[in-house]
């Protein structure tokens, strides 16, 4: 065979030659290249905001070095607020979602209540509802002014005034849980599901009473995942962009992330107090995501001493079975379906309709017409369709490559790989709009204005969720499946395209819809890097709302946008129940084979 | 057919303690024969099947395939196993699940470069390596709907369909039932004997190793312990790591009084007497020895042993009902000897025995 030919250097070449050698072998520059775009993508928009942050701001970018900005940025009392209330926002939100989430894991995994498939299918879908448009419906739906459910109790108990007010720091968080209990519920349930019921039962055979088991066994085996879970959840809170803006304002109830991108707005823009700020928001989900990382590696630490071939017992309900599913039904319904099915309701009435109460004027289907008519909505769909699809894309890409290099090719730069792409999991979508904003006005790459510096973003906010599913992938499938393709002779593009692609295509697909989903109803680092000429649908659905739109039409706009993403939704998780029940029933064919 | 010089391969495990994996192998073997390469986890053996493969690169070495230089890392050649014209099966199997029971074997002549195959070529090549390995009339069935015995085979008919120079075996066995397994052992070596293919087998199952192998190679710590046939293997080890981990064995304690060396016979002044020795390793008068002898190599009466053998007297302290056999505890003084026997002659616990054993039979071992 005379491929080796090529690969024989000129023997006493040296140590030297030989590492360069190595160093342009094609998995080798597959890695650089992949630290270099990796890496320039998260690290070059930190860079700018750190330099933004400790530079004077002159009005015409960045100064000499100065710590002005955070003299005036925190030497009002105004910080303190903004501290206090970020805080209990993020924290009230992280216990209630918590609570609400944490019920409704328990009755599906650990009780024989009925529908707990509906719930899974239902906490997936409500990934599609964009966070904006929930908070405009829970307007609707709790408003002092304008809120249905407030004159309803008006009407009933003939008050003067509504008990409700979304305006306020309860209205925040709840507004929040409402939309992020589903997520609870998916980070809890597999905790729930793998937890041994053996080792309850074992502290019941050592004289433990049924009371008991729970406080001394259960909570603290799921007191890592429980701490995970809220972890997260804080940082979502914390991050949050959408509540505060919509309902926060008006309320003046003021939080970082709303903050942060106000003073980019200001005229002149104050883009060193935004990047000061920026700074302490940044160090708290820095340090959230080290305590959650850590808490998820104890996670994973008590999983592996659940025992094999645990058999799930149940607790048996009886004759509570029914009502508590249709208690967490009515939990779904009153959190998802109630605001969802306001917007709807609105969405025919050109002003204020408030269900049962009346609207004043028929039922119409102008603003569907108004907005299908509407040029900058079309406008915004085409650039926020063909933006979401390409970050989804370059995404799955790049990631599939990383998770490939780190897994099987350089394991042991792997964690450098892991490290570069979920840095952006610390990330709030206002700091990496921000810090993308001054790095592309800073420097001589003309995508300022453009939709190229939005896809930027969406492709830096992304990252940690395609590598989480592409590494995910690549670890199911056992690397003999590639080494004995290399030993039969395939090369290297014959592996990926004929084995890992098609194995990982499932995979892969789901990466790709949900980075599609979440893009698409992506406002948080939007609002920093849309210009004059660009618009997309979270920008637009917000400037509607802002700047006076009908309630008929902004709702229309919504239920527009929710109902295409709903059934993308929708389809990928018929697609996973199909994946799924195939290769069940090729195990149980395997099964009758082997007999 | 294949030589491995000074093969070296290192690991950084946790901590980064430095594992020599593989320290220094040489290892060759001719045409057509069957070598295994036997140890326990962590000897280096899969490693240095993995380096002849080419899917570990050596920090030093050379290996010649079939007269080609596929790896020496003095002249910086390396050919990728793509290249190296061999076939392999997995422990794991490694059938892909996305493919037919055909698409899995066509795909080695598929990807071929040295040469082109034609539909139709590639339709009868398949369809032998099938037959081969008895698997004709799968062709359309799905990978994933196939039993365990089944992708096994598979992975054979896959590994031999490029017909290649040398067949590369990863405990291939180790994930059958036991059942399964002696079935697959007996095949395997049927196969293995038609083709006349060299054939590099892996594992750490004594028992496969003995029955499969024209030649077994010990592993332990990186390095090669002990190169011979399954009789020299098992009745001539060279230490007591060989003779520990090839079947089991018991040690006793001697001195080496007299040694003939021309007839490879030694006297070992033990506890319970002279005792005649065969060595694999030579020893010299005076040296500490360990003497092996292995369970089922003793007779075990209530009378003296005749003239010739090796006596021990004891007692019996526990007794094992298996069947086709029977295992004793005896305790012999000075340490406790396991004995294997048939079941036709009845002790009881607590009776006392005499213990005989041919002097072919015991190993001096250096200790």
């Amino acid at each position: 065979m005379t491929l080796a030919a090529p690969m024989e250097s000129n023997s006493n070449g040296g140590a030297l030659a030989r590492a360069f050698a190595a160093l342009i072998r094609p998995r080798n520059l597959a890695l650089i290249a992949c630290v270099l775009i990796a890496g320039w993508l998260v690290f070059v928009p930190l860079a700018a905001l750190f330099y933004t942050a400790f530079t004077e701001d002159t009005g015409f970018g960045p100064g000499p070095a100065s710590l002005s900005n955070f003299v005036q940025a925190y030497s009002s009392w105004h910080i303190v607020r903004l501290f206090g209330n970020s805080l209990i926002f993020a924290a009230g939100t992280a216990v209630l979602t918590l609570l609400m989430g944490g019920f409704v894991a328990f009755v599906v995994e650990r009780t024989d209540a009925p529908l707990g498939p509906l719930f899974h299918s239902l906490a997936l879908l409500s990934f599609a509802i964009p966070g904006l448009l929930t908070a405009m419906a829970w307007i609707f739906v709790l408003s002092p002014n304008i809120g249905w459910v407030n004159a309803l109790m008006k009407n009933w108990f003939g008050l003067s005034e509504g008990p409700f007010s979304i305006y306020s720091m309860g209205g925040m968080i709840w507004a929040l849980a409402s939309h992020y209990f589903p997520l609870a519920y998916l980070a809890l349930g597999p905790a729930l599901r793998v937890l041994d019921v053996r080792l309850e039962e074992a502290a019941l055979v050592s004289g433990a009473r049924y009371w008991q088991v729970m406080p001394k066994i259960t909570l603290p085996l799921l007191r890592p995942a429980i701490l995970s879970t809220m972890l997260l959840l804080f940082m979502l809170g914390m991050s949050s962009y959408e509540v505060p803006r919509l309902i926060g304002r008006p309320a003046r109830i003021d939080v970082f992330t709303t903050e942060i991108q106000a003073a980019t707005q200001n005229a002149p823009p104050e883009f060193g107090i935004s990047s000061a700020l920026g700074m302490t928001l940044l160090l708290i989900c820095v340090v959230a995501v080290i305590f959650y990382r850590r808490a998820t590696r104890n996670a994973e630490a008590f999983a592996t001493i659940t025992g094999k071939g645990y058999m799930p017992t149940r607790i048996k309900l009886r004759k509570w079975r029914w009502p508590v599913a249709i208690g967490v039904l009515f939990m779904f319904l009153l959190a998802l379906g109630l605001p969802l099915l306001t917007l709807v309701w609105q969405s025919f009435f050109r002003n204020l309709a408030q269900p049962f109460i009346g609207s004043g004027s028929p039922a119409t289907w102008e603003n569907y017409e108004f907005i299908l008519r509407y040029p900058i909505f079309l406008d915004a769909v085409k650039t926020s369709v063909s933006l979401a699809a390409m970050a989804a894309t370059i995404v799955v890409a790049l990631t599939f490559v990383m998770a490939w290099i780190a897994l099987r090719a350089a394991p042991k730069s792997g964690w450098l790989l892991d490290s570069i792409a979920f840095t952006p999991i610390a990330m709030p979508h206002v700091i990496v709009g921000a810090a993308i904003l001054f790095a592309y006005l800073m420097l001589p790459i003309p995508v300022y204005n453009t939709i190229w510096i939005l896809l930027i973003a969406y492709v830096t906010l992304y990252l940690p969720y395609g590598m989480r599913f592409t590494s995910g992938g690549l670890t199911q499938i056992h690397k003999e499946l590639e080494e004995v393709a290399e030993v039969s002779g395939a090369r290297m593009r014959q592996i990926f395209f004929r084995i890992l692609l098609p194995l990982l295509a499932p995979v892969l697909l789901a990466a790709w819809i949900y980075i599609f989903v979440l893009a698409v109803r992506e406002l948080g680092a939007s609002v920093f890097l849309v210009g004059p000429g660009t618009h997309v649908l979270g920008t637009i659905s917000l400037t509607m709302w802002e700047e006076g739109g009908s309630y008929g039409a902004v709702s229309a706009l919504g239920v527009i946008q929710i109902i295409p993403l709903i059934m993308i939704v929708a389809g990928l998780r018929w697609l996973e129940l199909r994946v799924q029940r195939r290769s069940e029933a090729a195990a149980a064919k395997a099964q009758a084979a082997g007999q | 057919m294949f030589a491995i010089e000074n093969l070296r391969k290192t690991f950084v495990a946790p901590g980064n303690v430095v594992v020599n994996a593989v320290d220094g192998i040489n290892l060759g073997i001719g045409d057509g024969k069957l070598i295994t390469l036997l140890g326990p986890s962590g000897c280096g053996k899969t490693t240095t099947l993995r380096c002849l493969a080419g899917l570990e690169r050596p920090e030093a070495g050379r290996i010649v395939i079939a007269g080609q230089t596929v790896c020496d890392t003095a002249r910086g050649i390396f050919v990728p196993p793509s290249d190296r014209g061999i076939g392999m099966v997995f422990q794991s199997y490694a059938i892909w699940p996305h493919m037919t029971v055909f698409e899995n074997v066509a795909f080695p002549l598929r990807v071929a470069r040295d040469r082109k195959y034609s539909a139709a070529d590639v339709k009868e090549k398949v369809l032998r390596a099938l037959e081969m390995v008895r698997m004709s009339g799968y062709e359309t069935r799905p990978a994933t709907q196939l039993s365990g015995g089944q992708q096994q085979r598979l992975a054979f008919a896959r590994g031999l369909v490029r017909e290649p120079q040398i067949l590369l075996l990863d405990e291939p066995l180790s994930n059958l039932d036991a059942k399964l397994r002696e079935q697959m052992r007996v095949e395997l070596k049927l196969l293995q004997k038609r083709l006349a293919i060299t054939t590099v087998y892996v594992t750490h199952d004594q028992s496969e190793a003995l029955a499969l192998s024209d030649e077994i190679v010990v592993f332990n710590f990186g390095k090669i312990i002990q190169r011979g046939t399954p009789q020299e293997i098992y009745r001539q080890p060279k230490s007591q790591f060989v003779a520990d981990f090839i079947g089991s064995a018991n040690f006793l304690k001697g001195k080496v009084k007299d040694v003939r060396a021309a007839e490879r016979v030694a006297v070992v002044e033990t506890r319970h007497g002279s005792f005649g020795c065969i060595f694999g390793q030579m020893v010299s008068p005076g040296q500490d020895v360990l003497v092996s002898a292995r369970p089922e190599d003793f007779v075990l009466s209530d009378k003296p042993p005749g003239e010739g053998l090796n006596a021990i007297t004891g007692k019996i302290l526990h007794r094992v009902f298996l069947g086709e056999v029977v295992d004793y505890l005896v305790d012999a003084g000075d340490g406790e000897i396991r004995i294997r026997s048939k079941p036709e002659a009845e002790f009881q616990v607590g009776q006392a025995v005499h213990l005989g054993v041919s002097p072919q039979k015991c190993v001096a071992l250096p200790s």
